[in-house]
């Protein structure tokens, strides 16, 4: 692929996924600077799982920084059944990607952590500290600035909007959706009474960008809204709902699953860095991704 | 190589190394029974850490139980230099080997952990419940996180497959065959490495750090008894009791005894101690095998010297 032009090039592995799709958008309504090649890669591009696949497209792109967001990911249903798997996978993709950075002299890494991987018995709210980053082992034995980012729970257009495999909000939209064409009620999984943080993922695109450029710690650091904007699943089904104009029965199913209670984040890091970085307003953020889901029905992941 | 004989082909990864010959040698004396048939190989057979050639080494040996014990190991100097690679490499080998034992439907996989790997803060004695209940000591944090991942993918494999993977938790291992490398090894080898060198040129013996950290060591082998009765997917922690901990200068003693060393013996402070203790119960052992008798250490230790001077020259150092 030739020397990257200007400064940086910038692989995102994930490329088609929630996240990735929202730093494409970012990029291409103005947030790209001078000097700054952007590949964006999916799984069509390389299986990441394989290693000679992962060599491969390294040597191709010769990227001098990579935002790594490939993952198999799920939300609680599909990780109880396949932690195995998810164990597995994730462990292949992230050795390979980040091998194979180092072998190519990427100058900078920044991966994708959850505050799902945090303690279940824990204080809050949790912190950076409390996680150990295997991208230390990289920076003790060679100096390479490999990073991650933990964001709280993230939505927007483009995700995994599939009932059983998908996350909270996703699944919350997708059912909505079902259950005004179908004239049903709307049955939310669990007691409704578990909290959580929401980050938009035009947000985070933002917030990936500011990383790529300007963190250069080895710890992690948490993308999140504040503790003050936790809200429970029952709080964002009624934002689903306000958003989609739904006049049907809401029920709880308390059979199934809660989950963890509460996993509230502190973003006290992030707002020593940007005090005045301003998240979008969940409930527009909800709004503007209902209407997505709404218009792009067909093509939508479900 | 066909169907296994009898009821259980084992085949033993790391068959080379401390543990290993251990085993090796308890088998060849009689502790092998009708109808097993036992498989060591070492590195010479086949490079765990890759893929293929692991996939291969099962596919030939077809094992129904699997002894492993290969890994990548060293004492606190060489951790403290290479975490990445003791992460990446013991994670490639732990992968590789337990997904080819899954992938030729063995029945059993007993996998090594260590009591090196637990939190560092932490109550005592550690137990097996606590193996991820916070950080490790960073100085081998790449080792110590790529050992707990056994018990996670051990775990995983119940969960997803009911497949009965487990791990045995040995407190700090010794005895012939060990690596007596003075800059990579153990402790207790490289003592005695020390002490060998030291009488011979005449010198001093110098123990590196303080002398005051507290280890239990364990020279008899259990992972045969684990193997064929041992059937919970939580490890098990193999070690003397808490009231058999030394430190390490009470273990340069047990050295400087068996070896006849009468030489001076300092301590140079300004080396790493590593972690002061990580006093381990062996209660859940004692509760399956309240009968088992440990060797005694000193005499454990003056087996291991008389080894290692008898073979010296081939002795790994």
């Amino acid at each position: 692929m030739g020397e990257p032009q200007g400064s940086m090039r910038i692989l995102v592995t994930g490329g088609s996924g929630l996240v990735g799709k929202a730093i494409q958008k970012v990029v291409a309504d103005g947030a790209g600077l001078p000097g700054e090649d952007w590949v964006f890669v999916s799984s069509k591009d390389a299986d990441l799982t394989d290693t000679a696949q992962t060599r491969a497209l390294f040597e191709k792109v010769q990227p001098t920084h990579v935002i790594h967001l490939a993952a198999m990911v799920g939300g609680l249903f599909r990780n109880i059944k396949y932690n195995l798997d998810f164990w597995r996978k994730n462990v292949h993709m992230n050795d390979n990607v980040l091998h194979s950075a180092f072998e190519v002299g990427a100058r900078k890494v920044v991966s994708c952590l959850s505050t799902c991987i945090f303690p279940d018995k824990t204080t809050y709210p949790i912190d950076e500290t409390m996680t150990l980053c295997l991208r230390r082992a990289y920076f003790q034995q060679y100096g390479c600035t490999f990073t991650a980012v933990i964001p709280t729970n993230v939505f927007g257009p483009h995700d995994n909007f599939n009932i059983e495999d998908g996350h909270v909000l996703p699944g919350l939209i997708h059912k909505v959706h079902l259950a005004k064409s179908s004239g049903s009620a709307l049955t939310v999984w669990g007691t409704g009474n578990p909290r959580r943080q929401f980050i938009y993922s035009l947000d985070l695109a933002q917030l990936f960008i500011w990383v790529l450029r300007e963190y250069n710690e080895v710890e992690p650091i948490i993308l999140s809204v504040g503790e003050e904007d936790e809200v429970s699943i029952k709080e964002a089904a009624e934002a689903v709902v306000e958003a989609m104009d739904f006049h049907g029965e809401v029920t709880f199913d308390t059979t199934k699953s809660d989950g963890q209670f509460k996993k509230t984040a502190s973003n006290s890091k992030l707002r020593t860095y940007l005090p005045d970085f301003r998240f979008t307003p969940f409930k527009q953020a909800v709004k503007e991704t209902c209407a997505w889901f709404t218009d792009n029905y067909e093509q939508a992941r479900k």
